[in-house]
């Protein structure tokens, strides 16, 4: 019996009726794969995430869900939110699981056990599964090249075990596994680990972005072109925790923006057929890091300096982009420009408590 | 390409490619693989078969164990029939994923070929590094020979996919004994294994067309009517292991039975209890020591999970004496030696007629249990039939006189 050939679709990119195609569409698809009702937070990002995602992908999708709060709490109580096929898998089983997915339907749409177009095969890992625990197997199954698209959904922390510090947590952030004190005042005293770069570096065949729920339009065309490219792709997403970041709820999306303004959260693309990193993307403005750490009460502890060093590293992001950088920026780094959260008193007493 | 047809014929093989042959002739779609010896033989003879076009097959090398767990768990999840294997520390890496594969009624299948674990972590077979997973809803038992793992695997892929069962299965060898010494295997013609193992079809795939949800969070509430259904699947397969050996039987014409396999018991005051490769050496001790008027028989454990635990009692009960032979660690357990020792005592609990048990920690370190061990180990349970009770529960043998 000769193979069958596997019919792969293409999917359409969305148009860009302002701001380079990041803001607002008219014109999404009608399609809900992951419909209201479920658990997660008020102005939880990664759920706003998983929406514009699934709506990207449309309805021949198979969603994997290694554990975390995508999985916790979207599907509790023997119910969940797909329209789509959806299944759990372990907190490190996020590349391995995937693949195994998308191998099934290579061989069974080969061998004329499954008769369809290939499906589009996405994986909506953490940062704590994608960054720390399973970064070996998400390694693995980019290398292999499986026709599937791995997404890190990145809040920053273990948001659904309390808020604990994952690598991907931001130097100076607050969590229960980094609390400021006496002799850690910065609390995180850890860079975060450049994981999307890490990804595009080792595996060059792969695509790979990164992209914020402040751009929904740009995220949802980075999903699109991660579906299209044959082979695996790789997607990291900056989605707030309100819970983690303690922030007010309506400003998930403002934050999805000033991260990047403010140059902590570079957007940009590997291209896998150049061999080359797109930084083409711009923000409207840029802006100092103050302005995004001052809403976020896990930043409240800062005192000038930490801030000075958070300014300094967003630097280096605008730096690797090819940004010049104005002035304003440059004197951010010095401490001696700055002032000190003005609930940093405040808050190393609340940390005291706990 | 598809797998080519093959007509029944007789070729001399070890453990580990009679796995891989197996495999081949259940048409596999997903193979993940990563290496440790000595199973990785059956992994080598399955990714030439792919290469040669013998068998049409996603061949994953994964990058752990663990991600060899999780690739066929997501391939079975999707449709796919899936074959993965392992040895010692190997089978423990991947240890996560061994509930939630049966937990979702993933019939994935696992090739076994056994090492100590770390220490001494020798090639040698010890039973310890699948027993230790035995409790996590895989369906298990070991072959003892070539051609035996071969149906075996035939036997688990049948079994395990069967809509009333629908378990995942671990089919173990002894690493070396078996995995490693060749013998003559009778592989089947294609429409034989065509007519056994109907094509594998999970009712709820993940499946655009049909949507499904697979292993959604639960509440304490939730959990236990959860358990009881995979309980009940394991003590439901029971009926469909016996149903799957007659048909095996009427097709191949090779009859097993399922549960035991007893050797030399007519008349025999004591017997060993064990499984595995060793008890080919066993059978030969005991014609050996038959023949000079020792009623000592064989009683060989072929499926431990489900534990066949009426038959068990049943067949002991006729001995006076019985040494369960270990080949496995069961530190500081209820006999301080291995983990069969437990098990058999407790199936023989509600017996009236209740033989002597002895535990003999034998094969440890991959050791081979030679026929003049069998003899010492017969003497010991001749020498407690005689005295009416045992001198102690657990023997090293090779540590005392």
């Amino acid at each position: 019996m000769p193979a069958i050939e596997v019919d792969r679709q293409m999917l359409p990119m969305f148009q860009s009726p302002n701001q380079g195609a990041r803001f607002y569409n008219p014109e999404l698809p009608e399609t809900e794969p992951f419909v209201p009702g479920h658990r997660t937070c008020a102005g939880c990002g990664p759920s706003i995430q998983y929406r514009m995602t699934s709506k990207a992908s449309g309805d021949n999708t198979i969603l994997i869900g290694p554990t975390g709060c995508m999985y916790v709490a979207n599907s509790s109580y023997l119910c969940t939110p797909y329209n789509v096929p959806w299944a759990h898998t372990q907190i490190g089983s996020a590349g391995s699981f995937t693949a195994g997915v998308a191998a099934a339907y290579e061989a069974m749409i080969r061998k004329g056990k499954w008769k369809g177009a290939f499906p589009n095969i996405i994986c909506e890992a953490g940062d704590g599964a994608a960054a720390d625990i399973g970064l070996g197997p998400i390694s693995g199954a980019l290398y292999r090249n499986h026709d599937c698209l791995i997404i890190c959904y990145d809040n920053e922390q273990y948001a659904n075990t309390g808020i604990q510090a994952s690598s991907r947590t931001p130097y100076g952030g607050m969590t229960t596994f980094s609390p400021p004190g006496p002799m850690v005042p910065e609390a995180k005293s850890l860079f975060p680990k450049d994981l999307a770069r890490m990804m595009a570096a080792g595996h060059p065949h792969c695509y790979v972005a990164t992209a914020s729920v402040g751009y929904p339009i740009d995220l949802m065309n980075k999903v699109r072109r991660g579906l299209n490219h044959k082979g695996a792709a790789y997607l990291m997403i900056y989605t707030p925790c309100q819970k983690g970041f303690v922030y007010e709820t309506p400003r998930s999306i403002d934050l999805g923006r000033l991260v990047v303004e403010c140059g902590l959260y570079p957007i940009w693309e590997w291209d896998p057929a150049r061999r080359a990193y797109d930084y083409t993307f711009r923000p409207q403005s840029m802006r100092p890091v103050s302005e995004y750490l001052k809403l976020q009460g896990r930043f409240g502890h800062l005192h000038a300096e930490h801030i000075a060093n958070l300014q300094r590293f967003a630097n280096e992001q605008w730096t690797m982009m090819g940004v010049e950088l104005p002035e304003a920026l440059l004197r951010a780094t010095n401490a001696e420009n700055l002032a000190n959260m003005e609930s940093a008193e405040a808050a190393a007493a609340v940390a005291q408590t706990v | 390409m598809a797998t080519a047809t093959a007509s029944k014929r007789k070729v001399r093989i070890n453990g580990c490619v009679s796995a891989a042959q197996a495999a081949k002739y259940a048409d596999v779609d997903v193979i993940t693989a990563y290496p440790i010896r000595p199973y990785t033989a059956t992994m080598m003879a399955l990714a030439q078969m792919v290469a040669n076009g013998e068998l049409d097959a996603e061949y994953i090398v994964a990058d752990s164990e663990h991600s060899q767990l999780s690739i066929a768990h997501g391939a079975a999840s999707s449709g796919a029939r899936t074959f993965t294997g392992s040895s010692g520390v190997g089978v423990q890496f991947a240890y996560e994923l061994y509930s939630p594969i049966s937990g979702s009624r993933m019939p994935v299948q696992m090739m076994i070929a056994d090492r100590t674990l770390d220490p001494p972590g020798d090639f040698g077979s010890e039973h310890t590094d699948a027993l230790s997973t035995r409790d996590m809803g895989w369906l298990m038992g070991w072959s003892c020979d070539a051609q035996e793992a071969f149906d075996n695997h035939l036997l688990a892929f049948r079994i395990g996919e069967d809509p009333r069962v629908l378990l995942p299965q671990m089919v173990c060898q002894d690493g070396f004994f078996v995995s490693h010494i060749t013998s003559d295997v009778e592989l089947p013609d294609t429409s034989q294994v065509k007519e056994f193992l109907p094509p594998y079809k999970h009712p709820y795939p993940l499946d655009p067309r049909h949507p499904v949800s697979h292993g959604p969070q639960i509440m304490p509430e939730q959990g236990p009517p959860l358990q009881l259904e995979r309980a009940r699947a394991m003590e439901g397969s029971v009926p469909v292991i016996d149903q799957a050996h007659d048909e095996f039987a009427r097709i191949f014409g090779r009859r097993y039975d399922a549960w035991l396999e007893e050797f030399m018991t007519e008349g025999a005051d004591v017997v060993f209890f064990m499984q595995g490769g060793h008890a080919v050496t066993a059978r030969y001790a005991i014609r050996h020591m038959r023949a000079r008027g020792a009623k000592v028989g064989l009683v060989r454990l072929k499926t431990i999970r489900p534990y066949p635990t009426d038959r068990v009692m049943e067949s002991l009960s006729k001995f006076k004496a019985v040494g369960v032979i270990e080949t496995n660690m069961g530190l500081g357990s209820v006999s301080s030696g291995g983990s069969l020792y437990a098990e058999a005592c407790a199936a023989l609990y509600e017996s009236p007629e209740r033989p002597l048990v002895l535990s003999f920690m034998a094969g440890m370190g991959g050791e081979a249990i030679v026929l003049k061990e069998f003899y010492w180990m017969t003497n010991k349970m001749l020498e407690a039939q005689k005295r009416g009770k045992i001198e102690k529960r657990t023997h090293w043998v090779g540590f005392e006189e």
